[in-house]
């Protein structure tokens, strides 16, 4: 066993090459504020300017497939990226997308060859941004529960209903989404997947006013929208994996939401907490030497690196081929649940300073704030805590005699 | 023994309600919620009107002179909205504090108009350096011949914004304790600000060379700690009665939404672990209700010397303000995505639990000092 990531000599000349072209190509007017949703459009337009060029050299999605335009790199240069970007406190993809984690992901699995040609190619290479609809207002956990319709009418197929909850500021070029194909059909098979080119008739973006956006592990999310349909066309060929097969593609998508993807990022949170308690005085000095916060700073601690090093086992599991069980929904159980405990940690830590944005009294550049609020908001995406909780369950066995299998990531 | 409400306060409560739902339901609220000041000068005159900010000002003041129960079985209908604006920080705890530390003649000048809402006193108390003890003050009053200079800052204020006299909390040369001026919100020298973030309504006030006449000073310098404590004291519980209305109205909203909100073709309370989260919210209502109750009625009934009042006091506070946050907690976890959608409503009491987290000290400044009554 080795945690201790390491370095071949090639993926240390690639490090070079990888932060020579970032010091070159990342603009340093970037801002990255603590609540997505306050990135300005000039500045999207940026991190999306830097995601075409990542994918250009094969960087935005380096493990995926070449032949899709993705990197062909192995894992080790994938770290290696990662934690490059982390020096700029960016992820891949610099900005929120479903397309290239979850949609690209599942086409991958499920696509015909002609639609891993046609779809692949600009997911991969941060030409086309793809936001995730899943969610409707009668759709939320029971996903297999959703009524928007998808109605076959020649060659094409004809949507009509509503999704929420979904997708991020500054508009999408394509949407990912399961529909009902067969309103009478058994549950889970009547689904059916469709990429919805955004610019479609019918189709209408409305922002949703919510506590804060929150995030979905990835980049920030900027603001949800509700998406209506009317009469939507698309081409059957946009139909992906099968009519009434879309439960199938939807537990490969899923899986990859509910954490089994990993991450090796760190939480920085932690660090601009500790900064903040060495920084902020009460009775004179800093709190951070007062040993009932001590206290509370280490349970902060503590929560974060459970939480780091699920999601480093799932990094590795997946990919060294290893066989997921229960650890993807664990990593999304834990981040949801200890972000809650470290939110109220924090409240207790800072005192009513971890409640302010005011720019004359806070010392995290609203990052405590922001987690106040996000902390409650992200018990809910890619699945409440409880229903990570419910997946758990089923992939342990508990109380049945067969596993239920994770879904299929290749 | 008889743990019901007097028929007179289960009057108080339905008009209470019958008030709430006409003048401050959840869509007021909402565009409150955007205001500086959390109410608007039409619902602020018909909550005077009917005797709101006058509940614990004595007759001779023109108040009602209530019992704190009273007023609690009123606060709790306005925690059940909740009701935003400086209705605690002027009719009780500003009230309260006149009323304890205060001479005759300043009795007789501020509480009549507090009492018909015509002035808004807010406690300016807490500091960069904050805290609730006796030492958190720290604030200098500079004496002149015919008064003082006031210059710092006061951090955390609730309400400072909508205050028209702010009872600042300073050091006076040559007096050891602490003092208690009241400073009109116009004189030159105060500004106040609202600070923005995931809490309602407060606000840093700066003090720049502020002069104030020797008159300004509430009572006698150096001897405020006390009365304000017994302020403090009776002030607690009604603001613990107004979290237990918010935790109750979260309780109903929650358990209403479990029988209505089908997924997987069931309502979602038959699912245990949706049921677990709604055990948890009743067990924090009936806890904070419960020791809210027991302080009040001790309050209420003379028994300030038992030793007991105090430790009750605390309790309470400590158990409220730990059951609002976590009511709020849970009810996010039952409504899912709905539940953080602005115009739902949950938020409103999930932004209020947070503002008033900390507010006369947190759970654990309260548990301290139960530590200190059981005297271990
Ligand atoms: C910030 C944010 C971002 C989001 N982003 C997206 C997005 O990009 N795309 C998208 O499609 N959706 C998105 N969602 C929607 C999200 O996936 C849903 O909110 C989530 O799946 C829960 O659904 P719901 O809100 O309808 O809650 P419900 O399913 O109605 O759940 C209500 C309660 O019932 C419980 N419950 C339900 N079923 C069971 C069960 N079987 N056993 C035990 N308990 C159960 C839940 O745990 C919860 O406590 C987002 C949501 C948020 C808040």
């Amino acid at each position: 066993m080795d945690f201790e990531p390491r370095y071949t000599e090639e993926q240390q000349t690639f490090r070079t090459e990888v932060r020579d072209w970032l010091k070159d190509n990342v603009p340093d007017d970037l801002a990255n504020p603590a609540d997505s949703a306050d990135t300005t459009y000039d500045d999207y337009l940026q991190y999306r300017a830097l995601g075409r060029d990542l994918g250009e050299k094969g960087w935005l999605w380096p493990t995926a497939p070449t032949e899709y335009g993705g990197g062909g790199l192995t894992i080790d240069h994938a770290i290696v990226l990662d934690e490059e970007l982390d020096e700029y406190s960016l992820s891949l993809p610099p900005y929120y997308d479903s397309g290239g984690r979850l949609g690209g992901a599942s086409i991958l699995v499920w696509g015909d060859d002609d639609q891993k040609e046609r779809f692949l190619p600009p997911i991969f290479k941060g030409e086309v941004r793809t936001w995730q609809l899943l969610t409707e207002p009668n759709a939320g956990s029971d996903l297999a529960g959703v009524q928007i319709s998808a109605v076959r009418d020649g060659d094409d197929y004809v949507i009509n209903g509503q999704k929420i909850f979904v997708g991020s500021s500054h508009g999408a070029e394509q949407y990912w989404t399961i529909t009902c194909t067969d309103p009478d059909g058994d549950r889970h098979q009547n689904l059916s997947w469709f990429i919805v080119p955004a610019e479609t008739p019918g189709l209408t973006v409305v922002p949703m006013d919510l506590l804060i956006a929150g995030g979905e592990g990835g980049a920030g999310t900027g603001h949800k929208n509700t998406i209506f349909f009317d009469n939507v066309r698309v081409p059957a060929s946009n139909l992906i994996g099968g009519e009434n097969n879309g439960w199938q593609v939807a537990t490969t998508h899923l899986e990859l939401e509910h954490g089994s993807g990993g991450t090796i990022r760190r939480n920085r949170l932690v660090d601009r907490l500790f900064d903040y308690a060495r920084e902020l005085k009460r009775d004179g000095q800093p709190i951070s030497k007062d040993p009932e916060v001590q206290e509370l700073l280490v349970d902060v601690f503590v929560e974060a690196e459970i939480s780091r090093l699920f999601g480093l086992r799932n990094y590795w599991m997946r990919h060294a081929h290893q066989k997921l069980a229960h650890e993807g929904p664990q990593s999304s159980y834990y981040r949801k649940t200890s972000g809650l405990r470290m939110g109220e940690a924090i409240l207790k830590i800072l005192g009513p300073y971890a409640l302010t944005d005011d720019p004359k009294w806070d010392k995290s550049d609203s990052h405590m704030e922001v987690f106040q609020r996000s902390s409650i908001v992200a018990l809910h995406p890619g699945g409440t805590a409880e229903i990570q909780k419910v997946i758990m369950s089923r992939r342990l066995g508990i109380g049945r005699q067969v596993r239920e299998q994770a879904g299929r990531l290749a | 023994m008889d743990l019901s409400l007097t028929e007179q306060q289960e009057l108080l409560k339905t008009t209470a309600r019958d008030f709430m739902e006409r003048e401050a339901s959840k869509d007021i609220l909402l565009e409150l919620e955007e205001t500086e000041s959390g109410y608007s000068d039409e619902l602020w005159q018909k909550a005077s009107d009917i005797g709101w900010l006058g509940m614990l000002v004595p007759e001779q003041y023109g108040g009602s002179g209530s019992s704190l129960t009273d007023a609690a079985v009123v606060y709790e209908q306005m925690g059940a909205g909740p009701l935003s604006g400086p209705f605690f920080s002027s009719g009780v705890l500003g009230a309260l504090t006149i009323l304890e530390a205060g001479t005759e003649g300043q009795r007789q000048r501020y509480l009549p108009s507090i009492a018909v809402g015509r002035e808004i006193a807010a406690l300016a108390l807490t500091e960069p350096d904050y805290g609730w003890g006796p030492d958190s003050v720290s604030m200098r009053a500079q004496p002149t011949d015919n008064g003082y200079v006031l210059s710092g800052t006061k951090l955390f204020v609730h309400d400072a914004a909508s205050a028209t006299t702010l009872i600042t909390a300073v050091r006076a040369r040559g007096h050891e304790g602490m003092t208690l001026m009241m400073v009109d919100a116009n004189t030159p020298g105060v500004s106040t600000r609202l600070l923005s973030g995931f809490m309602g309504w407060v606000g840093e006030v700066t003090y720049d060379s502020v002069e104030v006449s020797a008159d300004a000073v509430l009572g006698e310098p150096g001897s405020a700690w006390q009365p304000l404590q017994r302020a403090f004291q009776k002030a607690i519980p009604i603001l613990c009665a107004y979290q237990v209305g918010g935790s109750q109205a979260v309780f109903d909203m929650t358990l209403e939404y479990s029988r209505t909100r089908i997924q997987f073709g069931n309502p979602i309370g038959r699912f245990q672990r949706v049921q677990d989260h709604i055990v948890n919210i009743i067990n924090h209502l009936d806890a904070a209700r419960w020791t809210t109750y027991e302080a009040l009625w001790k309050l209420d009934s003379d028994r300030l010397t038992d030793n007991g009042v105090e430790t009750s006091i605390h309790l309470a506070k400590a158990v409220t303000t730990e059951g609002y946050y976590q009511a709020c907690n849970g009810a996010h976890e039952v409504h899912a995505g709905i539940g953080v959608m602005k115009d739902y409503g949950l938020t409103l009491h999930t932004q209020m639990s947070r503002t008033l987290y900390h507010y006369l000290g947190d759970p654990r400044f309260h548990r301290k000092r139960m530590a200190e009554t059981l005297d271990f």
